[in-house]
């Protein structure tokens, strides 16, 4: 059979297994096996196995566990009501104020963790709530909710950006230092666009009415909710960028200084932190499960001769290296409505990677493109992460059609987003460059 | 059918059980960690041992989830066409797609033994400063491929009794033991 015909039936039936509900791990794996045994043989899935042996063993992943632990540790305490506080008091008074200091909060709390749910979690239920009954459109309420949680993956330390450095070889540490900036920038962009909406339609986000605004000395005491966080980014991200720790032991420090939290907010209890153990051991094994399976597709798919395939067809695509850049970006875009981001590195990384770097475009460049679309994956419909952690925390009154229709606007910003980093890749590069 | 339905809630416990097990291998591995950036800070000894346990623990962690998650029916999937059926038509889709599950499983399970028990009869050690043996993880490959595959038989009565309107198990069970994916 030629390698074409095999692409196909191998892509077809992935698609096909996944889109009767067969979970994603299990898809890959059973695939994988069911080609390998056509190609090489029964012995070949002893490969598989030794796959499975080889993402066990990798130091970098270890950090996973732990990253979701502090996660699941700072969801449980105050700090997310403390830093809502604090915002809601020095920004409600202007024209969507609470819109623009929930997705200040979304970012710190992307700085602490390194996962997109967290955020939208801690958000839902405590922005949401708040806004609504201050008279803010409900679309725009979800939509920042839904924006800013997702950043959790972009700004670091990040998860997806350990994967991506793990796959394609380059270092941890510089693609944290590459996420800085693309983070802010969109943080900027966002607050333009809600600034200028509201601008616009003033009723979409009405500024608090002048009795309900905060009195100075009140507004400095609740500066001291500001502390804690602070301190944890510090912990995480000095001994990362300091050089002092490698990314897997800075995850320890997280997990540290989230514990250290739960006990300033009386949250340091067995139940607490059992509780938060198992989701970690859930969250983290869903993830090394599809890895595990991704691992062997990926090598069962290049045991069958599928690189020279896509480099061929890549360079078919019209417009040159641009053209090539563009295609990626907008095939990833679609497999991120329906795959989730570990799947999608899995496949398509071992494969985009190669021609991007003879193409002569940096890897941490592209990383940081690849990360921002995932961003957007996680809240684009059907099968958006962030759209059922929101769906999970939302009154009643909120339909998905609502949680749908929020996110189209921001998607847009964040799309002008990657496209300026297209434009200037110094927004990504210039940072790793300065510290490494 | 009372041995079916306690075959199954037998297995289902099992895996609970090792899964609540398992979730406290996190505390280790964070106080080893910890352990080695105070032991090269504030002693100036970093050791050799502590990565390289923790990196196995993890080894253990990652590869011994699969079962505890699958009996929560943690492992995300695409519902968007199967959240669109009726119960009774859902289970024959998983009854015809469990076909590739046990392709893949029944694959680990073999495979894995064979790995686990040449690295059991050489008493394989890793070969690094500190050298320990590595068997231990390597067997736990197969006891956690074991353990998802019996989950999954068990997920394969439920989709049947599902199915077939059969009494030994009752639907509504699964409704409550769904839980959202987490990514």
């Amino acid at each position: 059979m030629s390698i074409e015909v095999m692409t196909l039936l191998f892509f077809g039936s992935l698609l096909f297994f996944l889109l009767l509900g067969l979970p994603l791990a299990f898809v890959l794996g059973g695939v994988s096996v069911v080609f390998l045994y056509f190609t090489w043989g029964f012995d070949s899935f002893y490969m598989v196995v030794s796959q499975i042996w080889g993402t066990m063993e990798s130091f970098t992943l270890v950090a996973i566990p732990l990253f979701v632990f502090m996660a699941m540790i700072l969801e449980r305490t105050g700090v997310a009501r403390d830093l809502y506080r604090m915002m809601y008091l020095w920004f409600g008074g202007l024209r969507g104020g609470l819109a623009i200091g929930t997705l200040g909060i979304c970012a710190v709390f992307a700085a602490m963790v390194g996962i997109s749910g967290a955020a939208v979690v801690a958000m839902g239920a405590i922005a949401l709530p708040s806004m609504l009954s201050r008279g803010y459109d409900k679309q725009m309420a979800l939509g920042v909710i839904n924006t800013g949680g997702g950043w959790g993956v972009l700004i670091p330390p990040s998860i997806l950006m350990i994967l991506y450095a793990l796959i394609t070889g380059v270092s941890v540490g510089k693609m944290f230092a590459a996420g800085v900036m693309p983070g802010i920038m969109l943080m900027v962009l966002t607050t333009l666009y809600i600034v200028v909406r509201c601008a616009l339609q003033p009723d979409l986000a009405p500024a608090l009415p002048k009795d309900d605004r905060a009195s100075w000395p009140e507004k400095f005491r609740a500066l001291r909710s500001v502390l804690l966080p602070i301190s944890v980014v510090g912990m995480v991200l000095g001994s990362i960028m300091g050089g002092l720790t490698t990314p897997t032991e800075a995850a320890a420090m997280g997990v540290l200084g989230a514990l250290i939290s739960a006990a300033v907010y009386g949250e340091f209890k067995w139940s607490v932190l059992n509780e938060a153990a198992i989701r970690t051991l859930k969250l983290t094994g869903l993830t090394m499960w599809i890895l595990f399976s991704a691992h062997a597709f990926s090598s069962a798919y290049q045991s069958m001769g599928a690189q020279a395939l896509i480099e061929s067809i890549m360079a078919m695509i019209p417009g040159g290296a641009w053209g090539t850049i563009i295609a990626m970006m907008v095939i990833i875009f679609f497999l991120g409505m329906v795959l989730d981001p570990v799947g999608i590195m899995m496949i398509t990384l071992p494969v985009f990677i190669p021609i991007i770097t003879a193409l002569g475009f940096d890897p941490i460049w592209f990383g940081i493109l690849f990360v921002i679309n995932m961003e957007i994956g996680y809240k684009t419909p059907p099968f958006g992460f962030n759209l059922f952690y929101l769906k999970g925390v939302v009154p009643p009154s909120v339909t998905m059609n609502d949680i749908y229709k929020s996110i189209i606007p921001f998607v847009l910003v964040e799309i002008v987003g990657i496209i300026l980093i297209m434009i200037f890749p110094e927004i990504a590069t210039w940072l790793p460059e300065l510290l490494f | 059918m009372s041995i079916v339905s306690a075959f199954m809630k037998g297995v289902t416990r099992l895996n609970e059980y090792v899964g609540r097990c398992i979730a406290l291998i996190v505390f280790p591995m964070f106080v080893f960690l910890i352990l080695e950036v105070a032991l090269r800070y504030f002693f100036n000894s970093p050791s050799v041992w502590t990565n390289e346990l923790t990196q196995l623990l993890f080894g253990v962690y990652a590869v011994m989830s699969g079962g505890y998650i699958m009996a929560h029916r943690g492992h995300v999937n695409v519902d968007l066409l199967h959240s669109t059926l009726k119960l009774r038509a859902q289970g024959f889709v998983d009854i015809f797609t469990s076909i590739l599950f046990f392709i893949f499983m029944l694959a680990l399970v073999w495979f894995s033994f064979d790995m686990a028990s040449e690295s059991f009869e050489s008493r394989e050690t890793s070969f690094s400063a500190w050298n320990p043996p590595i068997w231990p993880a390597k067997g736990a490959i197969f006891v956690a491929s074991v353990l998802m595959l019996l989950q999954g038989i068990v997920r394969l009565l439920e989709d049947i009794a599902i199915a077939f309107n059969l009494s030994y198990y009752d639907p509504a069970e699964r409704k409550s033991h769904s839980e959202e994916g987490e990514a």
